[in-house]
């Protein structure tokens, strides 16, 4: 029995291994005296053995299974009491002794076997190896053969306890239950569970297995990291198998060659690894990578010798390695025996061995363990692999390495699935079938089969038997990779299948919409999608072509964007990969715009032309940006490279665009000074060099002229918008896509800050602040004549310019008449109905004088006198004086403004009376309209031309004009506020009495303008002078009355009264004077009657010659001239004597402003062609 | 408690235990080496042989259990691990033993149960 070394105590010492273990003299030789005794054992044994030789035998089997199964149950204590029963004759004789018995045993037993039955024999022998001891117990397997399914749990069986313990010490606290149970297990209180166990899979959590939750906690008392506060759960019966099947989910055991890993730790850390073998059990894997080896090192040569020397790399140069790694490069037998000299480096056939590592066609190859390489989620780039495959010159096995990746990514491409989705079974009993997934459960899919065979079944299959099928032809998008929202047309399906598995990929090509290059990627990735993908063209703000500044000497443009960098040409035509964050700037569009460079020919480059270099590639391209004025960013669709963007210096290019067609665009703007000018632009139609001046007519589209110029000038002007459901609000325009009445505006509406998107059509700009502008109109109205499609158009300029439009049938809108154009052209062309509401049927508007440059708006509204159709003439010019800006006389505004008055103007009289009665504080007159006064700019004489005459052809005829007066809005002669000067304190004007209009003739009479007012002569007012009044015939060679014969003629009024008004008014005349030049009448003709509308009043024209006041308030008046009057100036204001005739009072009106009222007559100041002359 | 054996406990702390690919018995490969199996050796021979321990353990597997009464303990049931020593088993272990212990145990007609839950009835 002792011969035997009882296996649970050895265990339980933990004794050092003892290599004679089976041999009992061995192992009682060290525990006893030693080898010097040996022969005395021997024979103190053979002694013995005589005594006991059988009864040993007996013994020893015996004593076997009981010492095995005490020292399992009762511990060493019993062990060491049964070696004490026997040791007295082993006190005597020599423990070594048993050498001897054992021999003799031996010999003893071959005798024994030989008695006995084979049977006996082997029974006995196996109960004696059967477990444990010196033999080791036959491993039978025993439960090998029972189901899996029949061990499960039954309610006999001890329960599960799930018992929360500290993350991370699970497996610790399994052991020391073990070891507790182990130690307590012949105490008072043994522990009493019957296992306990931890899954990696299920941290902060240990499972015992015990008969109640209370032993449970008792063997869980006193233990570190155990909470048995948060509860000792039963795990329910069904669960508790599932608790020891977890499969843990990685893929370590489809290890195969080919697989992709990555490395966990050390210098390789992240790096991709491809697994070239597996050992036998599974635990290490050979696998090659790209080396990273250290061509730089940083110690001096001898320093590197040294290192060579030292056979771990890790430790080789630590320093190197921890700062930064090495690049990864392919190990070159060259570079290294360069760096590391010859030494180094030894060859081995084909590999190399280079400081312990083994090298083999540039790679790594190692043998790592399996735990310290990553086998999930290693989603390998297209680059790391390319780096394996650049040696593989074999396309073949290039395939297979992307099929392998396809496998390992198989769980991402269950996700990838969508209903709707196209697929294909590719395995299992279904194989081939293909259909549209309808549902998806997890990993089951359910699918309606297209094959007609099988009338749209539904048919449930697991997720990873099936691929997305594309065919040749179908539009793609790409939803995941590099190559994310690249769209394009199928144009190859290639399968993977010839390497050993069927793949659930399939690698699909497709020309992409955007570069037109072929572009492959797993049919996983792709959707089938009708879109055309503009996605990649984005990211973040940044956008295809943008021009973005990297660092403060390099720019670039963006010539290709992946899903979150983009490729980078640099103005040094370098390209970079580059992340937003690198980004530090993106130049602004209008920057670029504005941005001017010129080309080898000293033409202006701008953004957009088309250019050509006119060295080198002559590459042909679209200019996209310019950088400083000297590089050029250049983009042809055609080129290959970089994405079709190119840089080259501004200077080496020439214009392929011909140069006509640039002509206009090229001058700066502001130099084109036809263009600046509003009026010739709108008015000069075909004088203006621009083609598209021209085109635009009358409707004001004059801006494409401009439209070169560096931005939207109406960009930043208020406007309000005059149709649509904004109509009435008003606004800042902040953007503009374009010229034209179509194009659309993007204005900011003072209310609520919101911004809208609204044709210009329907804008009409405000001008702010410049109510008291005086002489507006020449300098401000270029800015937006041209370009603004709305206001009055092209048009409205003229007004200021020249006054010399006749003010036919103008609505005196508030926002055409702005306070900057005080005039305004009346031939009305532009659809704005606030700009020209009435052109032409200027009847039954007041008409309102033109030139008036008047500042102020109210002035001017009221200012020309514009004759109604209706309306009895008026007289223009009236000299008033802007009631705002001077009270009396103050001449301010010379012009002539009308005077006039009666019906005029229904639309503003009220106004104005209220207005000027403040002001001025006089005029009661019945025509009430005295004092109005239209300051009228001086304008120019031209100013007055407004009458409304006869209003039928006026707008017909007045359109030209604006020709005339145009060209040149700040020209001398038109000068916004020539400033007449004016006669101080004038008093009251005088009231002509009758309707007669006065005729003011034009210096340039750029039209011959019919009189205002037809029947002026027939005021009541006028007929006391009617007989002296002298008129002179005009008008009738427009009208071909009587051929216009007397046009021209000088004649005296003899009479002239009323008739119906279906007649026409007539007055009988004396022709006194033909006009010079035209041949004499005979004197039969001298009297005749004459229609009134042909008749105009003649100015005064010499000093002391008498007059009848027309208009104003004091009409009817006779005066005399006190002033001799300028003939260059037919709005003159003069200064007239009242001549107090019979009847003939001044009146009261005006006081203050009287000048000096004297005896026989007041002193005043009267326009002059507010007067008729008497003869 | 049982008449089993107990195995080695091994210190919690060790670094290289290593679990049997026969019987999913975990032990320190040093103690593989000083007695091999508790409960297999006597078909794998591990004692005393390094590349044995090699092939027929591993440092990979999963879950570990703390056996104390195998007899009646249903885990071990479940494990097939009831007739074993007591000790620390392994609830999974990856890989198989070698082809030459397979085919020993099926010239003794006994099933070969991986203990990596590979298979299962």
């Amino acid at each position: 029995m002792s011969d035997n070394e009882s296996p649970p105590r050895r265990k339980l010492y933990d004794d050092e291994e003892d290599e004679e273990e089976e041999d009992s003299e061995g192992s009682e030789d060290v525990e006893n005296e030693g080898s010097r005794k040996k022969p005395k054992r021997v024979k103190q044994r053979q002694k013995r053995d005589a005594l006991s030789r059988f009864l040993d035998i007996e013994a020893e089997v015996s004593d076997e299974e009981e010492e095995d199964e005490d020292l399992s149950s009762e511990g060493e204590a019993g062990f060491i009491t049964k070696e004490g029963a026997l040791p007295e004759d082993e006190d005597e004789d020599d423990l070594s002794g048993r050498h001897h018995a054992r021999v003799d045993k031996r010999r003893q037993a071959e005798e024994y076997r030989a008695e006995k039955s084979a049977e006996e024999i082997a029974r006995e022998l196996a109960d004696r190896y059967g477990r444990g001891g010196g033999g080791h117990r036959r491993f039978t397997g025993e439960m090998s053969e029972i189901p899996q399914r029949l061990l499960m749990p039954s309610v006999h069986d001890a329960s599960l306890w799930q018992v929360r313990v500290k993350p991370g010490r699970e497996r610790e606290i399994v052991f020391s239950l073990m070891r507790k149970s182990l130690d307590l297990e012949y105490t008072n209180k043994p522990v009493s569970i019957l296992s306990a166990f931890q899954r990696d899979s299920l941290p902060g959590m240990i499972y015992v297995e015990a008969r109640s939750a209370q032993q449970v906690s008792q063997a869980c008392n006193g233990l570190v990291g155990v909470y048995p506060s948060r509860g000792i759960h039963l795990v329910p019966i069904d669960e508790m198998a599932l608790l020891l099947m977890i499969k843990k989910v990685d893929g370590g055991e489809k290890i195969v060659p080919g697989t992709w890993v990555r490395l966990k730790r050390g210098k390789y850390a992240g790096d991709l690894a491809q697994v070239v073998d597996v050992t036998e059990n599974g635990e290490e894997v050979g696998v090659r990578f790209v080396p990273r080896i250290d061509l730089n090192p940083r110690e001096d040569d001898g320093g590197g010798r040294k290192r060579k020397k030292n056979p771990a790399p890790n430790t080789t140069n630590p320093s190197s390695s921890s700062s930064s790694r090495p690049p990864q490069r392919l190990f070159n037998f060259e570079e290294v025996i360069k760096v590391y000299g010859r030494n180094a480096v030894s060859k081995r056939g084909q590999v190399f061995v280079f400081l312990g590592d083994t090298y083999k066609d540039g790679f790594v190859e190692k043998d790592i363990k399996l735990n310290s390489i990553i086998l999930e989620d290693v989603n390998p780039t297209l680059d790391e692999i390319t780096m394996f495959s650049a040696n593989n010159t074999n396309l073949e096995e290039t395939m297979v390495d992307l099929s392998i990746i396809a496998e390992a990514s198989r769980k991402a491409a269950l996700a990838v699935l969508q209903p709707g989705d196209h697929v294909e079974v590719f395995q299992g009993e279904q194989a081939g079938l293909h259909g549209t997934v309808q549902e998806i459960h997890g990993d089951t899919l359910t699918i309606i089969a297209l094959d007609p065979a099988l009338h749209s079944q539904k048919i449930d299959l697991p997720a990873r038997s099936v691929r997305k099928r594309f065919k040749p032809g179908d539009h793609v998008k790409v939803m995941q990779g590099k190559n994310t929202g690249e769209t394009g047309l199928v144009v190859s399906v290639a399968d993977t299948n010839n390497s050993r598995t069927m793949n659930e990929n399939t690698i699909v090509t497709f020309i992409s919409d955007m570069s037109m290059q072929e572009i492959s990627v797993f049919s996983k990735d792709l959707r089938e999608a009708a879109e055309v993908g503009n996605t990649t063209n984005i990211v973040g703000e940044y956008e295809l072509h943008d021009l973005v500044q990297l660092d403060l000497q390099t720019v670039g443009v963006i010539y290709k964007t992946h899903q979150s960098s983009f490729l980078i040409l640099t103005q040094h035509s370098q390209s970079r990969l580059v992340h937003p964050h690198q980004i530090s700037l993106k130049k602004d569009k209008s920057d670029s715009l504005r941005s001017i460079a010129t080309d080898s020919h000293g033409f202006e480059i701008r953004v957009g032309d088309m250019m050509k270099e006119s060295e080198g590639e002559q590459r042909k391209g679209r200019v996209l940006h310019i950088h400083q004025s000297h590089f050029a960013f250049l983009f042809n669709r055609d080129i290959a490279e970089n994405g079709g963007v190119f840089v080259t210096r501004a200077r080496g290019l020439v214009s392929i665009t011909p140069k006509g067609a640039l002509g206009a665009g090229k001058l700066p703007p502001g130099a084109d000074l036809t263009k600046m000018n509003p009026a010739a632009a709108g008015g000069a139609q075909g004088l203006g060099p621009n083609p598209s001046g021209a085109a635009s007519g009358g409707g004001g589209l004059v801006g494409s002229a401009i439209g070169r110029g560096p931005r939207d000038r109406l960009i930043g002007a208020h406007v309000v918008v005059i149709k649509g459901p904004h109509k009435g609000y008003v606004g800042i325009v902040k953007d503009t896509n374009g010229v034209g009445l179509t194009a659309l505006a993007r204005v900011e509406l003072n209310t609520g800050n919101k911004i809208i998107s609204i044709e210009k059509g329907k804008l009409h700009r405000k001008l702010w602040g410049n109510n008291n502008n005086n002489n507006g109109s020449g300098g401000r109205t270029p800015g937006w004549g041209g370009r603004t499609p709305f206001g009055s158009g092209g048009r409205t300029p003229f007004g200021a310019g020249a006054g010399a439009g006749v003010g036919g049938g103008r609505t005196p809108n508030p926002y055409a008449a702005g306070n900057q154009t005080p005039a305004w052209n009346t031939g009305s062309k532009t659809p704005n109905p606030y700009a020209h509401g009435n052109a032409g049927g200027g009847n039954q508007t007041p008409a309102w004088n033109v030139g008036s440059k008047t500042p102020n708006p109210y002035t001017l509204g009221g200012g020309g006198g514009g004759g109604g159709g209706q309306t009895p003439a008026w007289n223009v010019g009236g000299r008033t004086p802007n009631p705002y800006v001077n009270k009396n006389s103050t001449s301010g505004n010379g012009g002539d403004g009308g005077g006039g008055n009666s019906t005029w103007g229904g639309a503003t009289p009220g106004r104005w009376d209220s207005d000027r009665n403040e002001d001025n504080g006089s005029h009661k007159d019945g025509g009430g309209r005295g004092g109005w006064g239209s300051p009228i700019p001086a304008g120019s004489g031209s100013g007055i031309g407004g009458w409304g005459a006869d209003i039928s052809s006026s707008s017909s005829w007045n359109a030209p004009t604006p020709a005339f007066g145009a060209p040149t809005p700040s020209g001398l002669g038109y000068a916004p506020t020539p400033v007449i000067p004016s006669t101080p304190g004038y008093g009251q004007q005088q009231i002509a009495s009758t309707p007669a209009p006065t005729y003011s003739d034009y210096e340039s009479n750029a039209a011959p303008t019919p009189e205002p007012s037809p029947t002026w002569l027939l005021d009541p007012t006028l007929s006391l002078h009617l007989s002296v009044l002298h008129i002179r015939i005009l008008g009738t060679k427009l009208d071909k009355y009587l051929d216009g014969a007397f046009e021209g003629v000088q004649a005296r009024v003899l009479a002239a009264s009323r008739v119906g008004d279906s007649f026409e008014q007539t007055a009988l005349i004396k022709i006194e004077g033909w006009p010079e030049g035209s041949s004499e009448g005979d004197d039969s003709q001298s009297e005749r009657s004459f229609p009134i509308r042909y008749l105009q009043p003649v100015a005064p024209a010499t000093q002391d010659a008498t007059a009848v006041i027309l208009y104003g308030p004091r009409k009817g008046e006779k005066v005399k001239m006190r002033q001799r009057p300028d003939e260059g100036s037919r709005t003159e204001v003069v200064v007239v004597e009242s001549v107090v005739e019979s009847g003939g009072t001044s009146r009261e009106g005006g006081g203050g402003e009287e000048g000096g009222g004297g005896g026989g007559g007041a002193f005043w100041e009267c326009q002059k062609d507010w007067m008729c002359v008497c003869w | 408690m049982s008449d089993a054996a107990s195995a080695i406990i091994p210190p919690t702390k060790s670094r290289h235990l290593r679990a049997c690919l026969l019987c999913s018995i975990i032990q320190t490969s040093a103690d593989f080496r000083s007695i091999g199996c508790p409960n297999c050796e006597e078909i794998l021979q591990l004692k005393d042989n390094p590349d044995r321990i090699l092939a027929c353990t591993t440092s990979y597997f999963d879950g570990v259990i703390a056996l104390i009464d195998t007899e009646t303990s249903w885990v071990a049931r479940w494990q097939r691990t009831a007739k074993y020593a007591r000790g620390m088993y392994a609830a999974r272990v990856k890989g198989r033993v070698p082809e030459d212990v397979e085919a020993e145990l099926d010239s003794r007609g006994i099933k070969y149960r991986p203990r990596d839950q590979s298979e299962q009835d």
